[in-house]
Formats: C-alpha cells, structure tokens, sequence
C-alpha cells in the first residue's frame, strides 16, 4: 500500500487537537463517558469537531482550518464550552493536563471502534497506558516538500514547545519529578521518536514502501512520531506537547509553532542537518525533566542555554511574522509564561498539590481552570 | 439461645462462602448469595430473624453505613445541572406508590395498609445498589443514575413514610393531640442528628486521610454513635444516615474518595444484613401474600422503566440506557423491611396486613435483584475494565 497523495493545503494555516480527560465528580477519578458526551455534543453545530480516542475515559476535540490565534482561540472556547456543559448534565467534567494524577491505567477501557481494538490488540496494556494526554498541532504546507523541510527545521523547537506545554508531573498519584511525564509513556511504542532524516516528497514515498513492504506500518497512523506529515490534510504534526490546563495557553503554542513555520520556511535560518539529531534525544529529556529550566544543547555549536532562554532569544525574529499572521496575541501569552507573569502548568500543579496533598481536589482545580 | 445464635453464626458462614464461591465463578455479586442463604434460614423455620435484638442491631448499622454513602455519593447540584434528572426521579417515585397502591385496592388491601406498601414500592434499596456497584466496581450513566435515583426515592419513601405516620394519626380524632408532638420531634430531631453527624465527618474528612484504617474505624464509630443516639430517641434510622451523607457531600465542592466498604467491619455488618433481612421471611408469614407482591412487582418496575423511559431523552440519555436503568430498579431489601417495621410498630392492625406483602416481596426479588443489575451492567459495558466479566478478580 503505497501512501496516499500530498494534499496542497494554505501555507501556514493551522489546526489544534486537545486530547481531554473526562473524570467524574465524586473522587475525580477518570470516567467512561466518551461515548455519552459523544451523543449528546452531536446534537450542537459547531465549528470544531469531537472525536473518541483509544480509552473511554478521553475525548478528542480538534478545530477546523484556523488562519490566526484569534481564530483557533475562539473555536477552542466554543467547543470547550458546550463539552464543559455537555459533561455537567452527565454529572461528569473535562479537564486538561498532560495525564490524570491518580488514575489506575488497568481499569481503562479500550473505545469500541475496529481502529481500537485492533491497536489493542497488538499492543496489549500500553494500549490502556496510553490514557495519556496531548495537544496536537497541525500547520498547513503549500507543497509536500515544504512540509519535510519545515518537519526536521522545527525538530530543533521541540524542546522549547514540550517545556510550554508541560503539564504531567503526577503519575498513578506520585510526583515523578518529571514537568512532562507523559512523553516517557509515549516512548515505550515501537514507531515512537523522530521521522527518519528525508528531505523530499520522493524519498519520504520510497521510506514509507519499504516500512509497508515489511508489513510493519499499514498507514501513517502508525507513526507515533513526535512531528510526522498528515499528507491528507497537507500538513505536517506535531505532537509532542502535553494538553494545556486552559484553551487560551494551547491555542498560544499553536501561534508560536505557526510563527516558528513562518520563520523557518520564509528565512531559512538554517539548513536541517542529520547532525541535528545527535542531541535531540537529550534536549527533549531535560524538557521534559526539568521544563523550562532545562538545558538545551545546540547542535552545531555546543553552546548551552535554558530552553527558557532559547524560546525568549526567538520572540524577536518571529514579532514580524506574527504581525503578518494575526498571532501576536499568541507570542505575547508565550512571553507571559517566560518572565512567570502567568505559572507554567506544571508549577501550577505542584504549587496546588504542595497547599493541599489531596490529588482529587487537584484534579477538580484543573477542570475549574479549564472551565475559566 | 446458644443453638439460635450457632446456627446464625453457621449461617453467616454458608452466605459469605457461597458469596465468594459465586463470585469467583461466574463474578456475580456477593449479595445475591446472602439474601439466597437468608431465605433458606427464613424458610427452614430457624429463629434467627432481624427481630432478635443484636441482630436487628447490626442490621440497623450495616443499613445506616449504606445510607450513608448513598448519600455522601447524591450530588444535588447534578439535579440544578440537569433539571430533567428531578423529574425523571419524581415521576418515577409518585408513578410507582400510585400504582402499587391501586394495585393492592383492586387486591382488597386496607387503604392504609395500600398506602405504605406504595410508599415502600417508591423505594429501590441504595443498600443493594451501593453494595453490587461497589463489589463491581461498576461506572458509567447507568450506574450513576442508578444511584442518584435509588437515594433520592429512598429519601422521598422516609419522608413520605414519616408523613404517612403521621397523617393517620392525626386524622384520626382520637390520637391526633397525643400524635403530633412526638412525630414533629422526631422529625427535627432526625435532621438535626443527621446535620450534626454530617457536620462532624466533614471536620474530620478534612484532618484525616479517609482511606487510612485509622480514620474508617474514625467514622465508624461516629455513625453507629449517631444510630444509637436515634434509636435512644426513637427517631428515623434511615434519615439521619442518609442526610449526614447528603450534608457532606453537598456543603462543599471538594471530591470525597470514599474509603472502600469501610473496610472488613463494614463488610462483616453487611453480609449480616442481608443474611438478616432474607431470614425474617418465615414460611408462616408470607406465601398468601405472593400474588399481590408479584402484582405490586410487576407494576413497580413498569411504571418506573416508563417514567424513565419518557424522560431519558431530555436527561440526556439514549434510549438502550433507559431501558437498562429502567431494568436495574429492582432490589427492595433492608430499607424495605425497617419501613415496614416501623409503619407497623405505630399501626399494628394495618401492619399485620402490610408485613407478610413487603416480606413476599423481598422473597420474590431480593436474590434475583442483584444478579439482574450486575447482568445489566455488564451487557451495557459499565463493568470495572480490570475484571472481566464472569472471570471474577485477577
């Protein structure tokens, strides 16, 4: 099976998938109620679209084409809203975060669609493990040439993108220490990580017949790759950042990953290098251990500096191209995060379980800020 | 009295070995077994029934640590959230008393005696609703309602009984100026314990880890105290239970993680109230009344399938959901049974036809009841994803 056509798509469009936690209202553990929140949201016109995911504990929201942050914001909030008021009439509640806090992974229930089952099937319990929760973030390429060269241009970002998303510090009720610990989960499948270094269309076609020759992959979908092309939409996706605790900070992740793409494919800044790799594997661990505090490495040139400072050091070239986009508001919400004027989800979290050593209350504050 | 209270021991071990042995085998719930080996002492004639003061006494404690978590689990705001829900839950509680009460007219049963038999008939033991969903570990809208409904006709049952109580005796020109003091007494007294025992969980809830051994025995203790106190002052059993968990539950947003089953105590006191109640059905008793219980069955679990069933859409529930609901509102059991003990403590003329009915009743459907919801559950995947149907615990 050979992959399917590239399709053209507007430069620079964008698209956001949150990937939500639907938990009850009595200990705030995580519920089965996809399927109900399913039905009763079917019944509303709106622009974004849900959708099941692999657990019945989790619900899939993801916007239309989207030109600017203002744009996405605003289906984000109209989605968020009625699923917030489709949940309260089934006594249940959404909430972001990149995994539930305390949430048993062997009483999840796998979504019955053939899809499920059969990924299920093949991966056992880290198909149950995978109630994990992410952003994804789609950006639009004229060309599917473009969108191999911005993929590995933006794998030197991902660091920056896991460290503002970060909001998974509690696993199965313990602190990991980790500000994203729902990578290490995503880790354990076998098409897991980076794309392999192909820069063209041609030779993307020729590494995808080869993996579907060893019957290993049947279709894209089983990459988990942290950035991988969708050439049915004409874009590429990335999906390394956890769900945000709010609509407004998913939708500025989205603005800077659609200025990042601005940037790189309209400047070229840099040539992406095979090399780049040698420290992506260690970049995107301290991103993940220690948030924006980490340190990240420059491939090229060794230098080392906080991912804190890396994303502030690119806030300067991409002020044009958000101005050109619609998206400034999106870059100022990311400068927020950077001078702490707004806490870092993860910090959020700890701070509030540090007060309270409660999980479940914890878990009820974060349906409160998702709500806001 | 040494024979009575062995054979009560032995029979104490038969239900909790076949409940296990049922469990294991094909994952039915335990309660099914004790209410089936209760009938069997009830019908050989044994004289342990819940009469016999201790073991009315542990009865009245595993019922009130049930109501009690009925209640603690009754999210009031859910009913604001979705107003549907309140109608759905009234409709189905009017609809099945005025039914049941028809029925048994039509059946030549005294008014008054027709009167608490529909007012027990509103009632769908949460006692057997929280035991079979909590062995099942059981989630989803079938369950959740299932539990909202179950309290919340219980609750409407208490206080229509009280009302009920009350309402003969002062229609009645002989007894009303004796009758109403005590009933009103008793009925502030019950909210005020209740208020009060809610009021003091909550305090403690806050300084403690409820899930710690130390804290359940904690809670324990406060309940039974609270029991005892309302048995001292003769006031409802039922309500001050279920209002303290009401009053816990609804003062505050904060989530309560329940400490499971209150631990083996609270286990053991359950066991011995099922066994208890299923035992209290002695042959001499009740199979004259067979026929109006099969009829007041029958019309009990159709008028609440319809009233469900008419409301599920609006509620938001699709329509298999309301149908399986509807099929789960079976189980009568203990709050059935102290209902009608304390109807009839205060009308014993209308009690002696009332008790072998609500008996009969219990006969009919108690081991059915639990056995029919976990299969329900089940057949709508609302069954724990770690315990495979029928294949009992890993």
């Amino acid at each position: 099976m050979s992959i399917e056509t590239f399709t053209q798509s507007e430069a620079f469009t964008l698209g956001i998938e949150l990937e939500l936690q639907i938990v009850n209202r009595h200990d705030y553990d995580l519920a089965p109620g996809a399927e109900d929140l399913l039905r009763l949201i079917g019944r509303r016109t709106l622009r974004a679209d849900v959708k099941p995911e692999i657990t019945s504990s989790m619900i899939e929201l993801s916007t239309g084409i989207c030109h600017d942050h203002r744009e996405a914001l605003d289906q984000l909030v109209e989605v968020r809203d009625a699923l917030v008021e489709c949940a309260a009439r089934q006594n249940l509640r959404v909430c972001g975060g990149g995994t539930h806090a305390f949430q048993d992974w062997s009483r999840r229930r796998i979504y019955d669609t053939p899809r499920f089952q059969q990924v299920s099937q093949l991966y056992g319990y880290l198909s149950k493990q995978f109630t994990v929760f992410g952003q994804h973030v789609h950006i639009g390429c004229s060309n599917p040439d473009d969108a191999l060269w911005l993929l590995h241009a933006l794998s030197r970002y991902m660091p920056s993108v896991i460290a503002l998303s970060a909001s998974s510090p509690f696993v199965q009720g313990t602190d990991t220490g980790f500000h994203s610990a729902r990578l290490n989960t995503v880790a354990s499948f076998p098409l897991s990580g980076r794309a392999p270094f192909v820069l063209t269309w041609r030779g993307f076609e020729q590494y995808f017949d080869k993996m579907t020759r060893t019957g290993v992959v049947e279709s894209m979908k089983d990459f988990y790759w942290d950035i991988r092309p969708k050439p049915e939409f004409g874009t590429i996706e990335v999906r390394v950042m956890d769900t945000p605790l709010s609509v407004t900070r998913a939708a500025d992740i989205a603005a800077y990953l659609q200025c990042l793409a601005r940037w790189l494919l309209i400047e070229r800044p840099f040539q992406p290098d095979e090399d780049d790799y040698l420290v992506y594997s260690y970049n995107r661990f301290q991103a993940c251990r220690f948030g924006l505090d980490g340190v990240n490495v420059d491939p090229r040139t060794a230098d080392r500096a906080s991912i804190r400072e890396r994303i502030a050091a690119t806030l300067e070239p991409l002020a044009p191209h958000a101005a050109a986009l619609g998206s400034a508001a999106g870059l100022a919400g990311i400068r927020a995060v950077l001078s702490n004027e707004v806490p870092a989800d993860a910090c959020w979290l700890r701070a509030q379980q540090d007060a309270e050593q409660f999980l479940p209350e914890i878990v009820r504050r974060q349906c409160v800020r998702f709500e806001d | 009295m040494p024979d009575s209270m062995l054979f009560a021991a032995l029979a104490l071990v038969c239900a909790a070995a076949l409940g296990e042995l049922l469990w294991r085998r094909f994952g039915w719930p335990r309660p099914a077994a004790y209410a089936a080996v209760g009938l069997a002492v009830g019908v050989s004639g044994a004289d342990v029934a819940g009469t016999a003061p201790a073991l009315r006494l542990a009865l009245d404690g595993a019922l009130a640590l049930l109501l009690f978590e009925a209640g603690a689990r009754l999210n009031l705001r859910w009913l604001g959230r979705n107003p549907s829900l309140l109608w759905t839950s009234l409709c189905e509680a009017l609809l099945s008393a005025v039914a049941v009460y028809g029925i048994a007219r039509l059946l030549d049963v005294s008014a008054q005696a027709a009167a608490a038999l529909g007012v027990i008939a509103m009632s769908v033991s949460p006692a057997v609703v929280q035991r079979v969903v909590g062995e099942c570990h059981a989630a989803g809208q079938v369950t959740e309602r299932l539990r909202l409904l179950s309290t919340l006709n219980t609750l409407y049952a208490i206080l229509a009984m009280q009302c009920l109580i009350a309402g003969f005796l002062l229609f009645d020109a002989a007894t009303w100026q004796q009758a109403w003091p005590p009933l009103l007494f008793s009925f502030c007294a019950s909210l005020l314990l209740g208020v009060a025992l809610g009021s003091i969980l909550v305090a403690v809830a806050r300084r403690l880890d409820l899930r710690s051994d130390s804290a359940v025995v904690l809670l324990l203790c406060f309940i039974l105290s609270a029991l005892l106190i309302a048995k001292l002052l003769q006031l409802s059993t039922l309500l001050v239970p279920l209002l303290a968990g009401m009053w816990l539950r609804n003062r505050s947003e904060r989530p309560w993680v329940w400490p499971h089953q209150f631990g083996s105590a609270g286990a053991a006191l359950i066991l011995v109230m099922f066994v208890a109640t299923g035992a209290s059905v002695s042959l001499d008793v009740w199979p004259a009344a067979l026929g109006l219980a099969a009829a007041m069955l029958a019309i009990r679990a159709l008028t609440k399938s319809a009233a469900i069933l008419a409301l599920a859409g609006p509620s938001g529930l699709a329509v298999r959901q309301a149908v399986a609901l509807g099929g789960t509102m079976l189980p009568l059991s203990a709050t059935a049974w102290v209902l009608a003990l304390d109807f009839a403590a205060t009308h014993p003329t209308a009690g002696a036809a009332l008790l072998p009915a609500v008996l009969a009743a219990i006969a009919l459907i108690d081991v059915i009841a639990p056995v029919v919801m976990f299969n329900v559950l089940r057949h709508m995947g609302e069954l724990d994803g770690a315990r495979p149907p029928g294949g009992g615990e890993r």
